[in-house]
């Protein structure tokens, strides 16, 4: 039961950003046509899952609104990753003096609270993609950096590392060879997490009403915009409540193979 | 004294960054300030607010004014309100530290008897408990799980009455929000640390004196235990902040986030400044207590030059 949920999980979660991708691009009826008329409607078979309050249609909005989260989460792994990595090789192989600062540097972005940079960078540089997309690379990149160093320091000590180096390999050779996959599993989990923050975050910085762009629909910005009608209208604010959390659970989980 | 000295060295790092980052960024505070006021202003007149603002002096100047002005409690005008940003902030600044010192007691609490429960059981109830609650913490946002508090206590089960009430009732969800966010990851910490204990030979030792499983435990693990915990705590340090952030603002509670929105919309730099002034203060203190306390329950010297 549990070996299977592991094989079924990574596909569900392929599957459900796959159908957001296409989503995002693709709604079956247009998120922004407003009808006065038909507001609050229940779910139909024309309305998925129903109508808002200014009769737009739930179910499309909610796929376009995947679009700032997905772009979200491919800024952020990318960069994270990429700067992770090197900052955790260079604090592992690099002179004391360099990988002292950087290992500072690292601890230190651990304290940042994410979503305080995500604000302060939104009234600097203006809500946006930009401003989200640095405030998570800000605070995402230190586990990977810590947690290579951690690992590049003990394979260091394992025989085949120096077997490796004796068999004339250059370090970055056997950083290759023997660092990358060994890093694999702590690194699908660290991305996992990351992924999922980065969703969340984008949702937070929405329901905080610093939403990227405010003529596009987004999840954070849909719940600002329904918190109104939590009591009268559940289904309102459960759409991209559930959208947003179950994305994020699933990329949590997914990549989770501790 | 030197911690104080490192603290303070800390602090005036972070704020100054976040100084300088303020005044790189293109596009000057006066003109802001005009444009949020839909004023045409002169150019005397802007040169006029620039040098009321003290914009027209050197960065380290306007640096040491600030400093001066922050340490004896005057935090400037806000841009927006021309009002002081001491006034507008201080009454908030409690309701916001009720919260996030609430929330981080109450996750404290409960998050270190849960990971006691299921480092005594693995795999029992507790356990399960605790690593469902920290995935739960990691993967579900915090405002989502709020609203749907709101509405299964406020509007199905009728507890509370939310948006009023007392200060106590007010302060109950989002203080139980907070905590909530924490429990999972603290619990873990702490788990982590008893079940060190649980392999170590003295914990055998202590069993067959005949000390009951839980007894030898507490007081053979809480040392340890602690450490695990105090040396893991940074992240929820920070997470508090923003933590209690989103609480202010789905609860309606009239804490610092919601002035700092409006600022962060009218890039409002008086009340940024102050604010990541005092966020800084916050969790720099947090995790220099954190690492003093570290010190002293384990009173080994560091290692130098050595890394694990």
């Amino acid at each position: 039961m549990r070996a299977q949920a592991r094989h079924v999980l990574p596909l569900m979660t392929i599957g459900l950003l796959t159908l957001l991708s296409v989503g995002a691009l693709w709604q079956p009826l247009d998120p922004h046509a407003v009808d006065l008329q038909a507001p609050l409607e229940s779910p139909s078979v024309e309305h998925w899952l129903g109508t808002d309050h200014l009769g737009r249609d739930v179910a499309s909005r909610l796929l376009a609104g995947a679009q700032p989260s997905l772009l979200a989460i491919g800024i952020v792994l990318v960069a994270s990753l990429g700067i992770g990595l090197s900052v955790g090789i260079l604090i592992a192989f690099a002179p004391s003096a360099v990988s002292n600062v950087l290992r500072w540097l690292a601890e230190t972005a651990l304290a940042l609270p994410t979503l305080i940079v995500a604000l302060l960078l939104s009234a600097l540089f203006g809500a946006g993609l930009i401003a989200i997309s640095a405030a998570l690379i800000v605070s995402t990149w230190a586990p990977y950096a810590l947690a290579i160093a951690g690992l590049l320091e003990r394979l260091r000590s394992e025989p085949y590392w120096t077997a490796s180096l004796a068999l004339g390999s250059s370090s970055w050779g056997a950083v290759r060879r023997h660092g990358v996959p060994n890093a694999w599993p702590m690194i699908g989990a660290l991305a996992g997490a990351d992924a999922g923050r980065a969703v969340i975050l984008v949702a937070s910085l929405g329901f905080l009403g610093l939403s990227p762009d405010t003529g596009r629909p987004e999840w954070g910005a849909m719940i600002h915009e329904y918190r109104l009608f939590l009591f009268s209208d559940l289904l309102l604010v459960l759409a991209p409540v559930c959208a947003t959390a179950l994305v994020a659970l699933a990329l949590n989980l997914a990549l989770d193979r501790g | 004294m030197r911690f104080v000295a490192m603290t303070l060295v800390s602090w005036l790092a972070a704020v100054a960054v976040c100084f300088v980052l303020i005044r790189l960024v293109p596009g000057d505070p006066v003109e802001v300030f005009a444009d949020h006021m839909s004023l045409r202003l002169s150019p005397e007149l802007v040169a006029a607010y620039r040098a009321q603002w003290g914009l027209d002096q050197s960065l380290l100047t306007q640096f040491w004014y600030w400093l001066q002005g922050f340490v004896t409690l005057d935090w400037g005008l806000s841009f927006a309100t021309g009002a002081p940003v001491f006034g507008e902030l201080i009454d908030r600044l409690g309701w916001s530290l009720a919260i996030g010192v609430g929330g981080m007691s109450l996750a404290l609490l409960v998050g270190a008897g849960l990971g006691f429960l299921a480092a005594a059981k693995a795999g029992g109830l507790a356990d399960q408990l605790s690593r469902v609650m920290a995935i739960g913490g990691q993967a579900l946002p915090a405002f989502a799980v709020g609203l749907i508090a709101l509405w299964l206590l406020a509007a199905q089960l009728q507890w509370i009455a939310p948006f009023g009430g007392g200060t106590v009732e007010r302060l109950i969800l989002p203080v139980g929000l907070v905590a909530f966010f924490s429990i999972g990851s603290i619990s873990r910490l702490v788990r982590a640390g008893f079940a060190e204990t649980v392999s170590a030979p003295h914990f055998k030792t202590a069993l067959s004196k005949g000390l009951p499983y839980r007894t030898a435990l507490w007081k053979h693990g809480r040392r340890r235990a602690s450490i695990a915990l105090l040396a893991g705590l940074a992240p929820d340090i920070a997470w508090i902040v923003g933590g209690t952030a989103v609480a202010e603002i789905i609860f309606g509670v009239p804490g610092l986030s919601e002035r700092v929105i409006d600022a962060v919309v009218a890039r409002d730099y008086p009340v940024l400044q102050t604010y990541v002034a005092l966020v800084a203060l916050w969790i720099i203190v947090g995790l220099r207590i954190c690492a003093a306390l570290r010190a002293w329950l384990e009173p080994r010297p560091p290692a130098l030059g050595l890394r694990p």
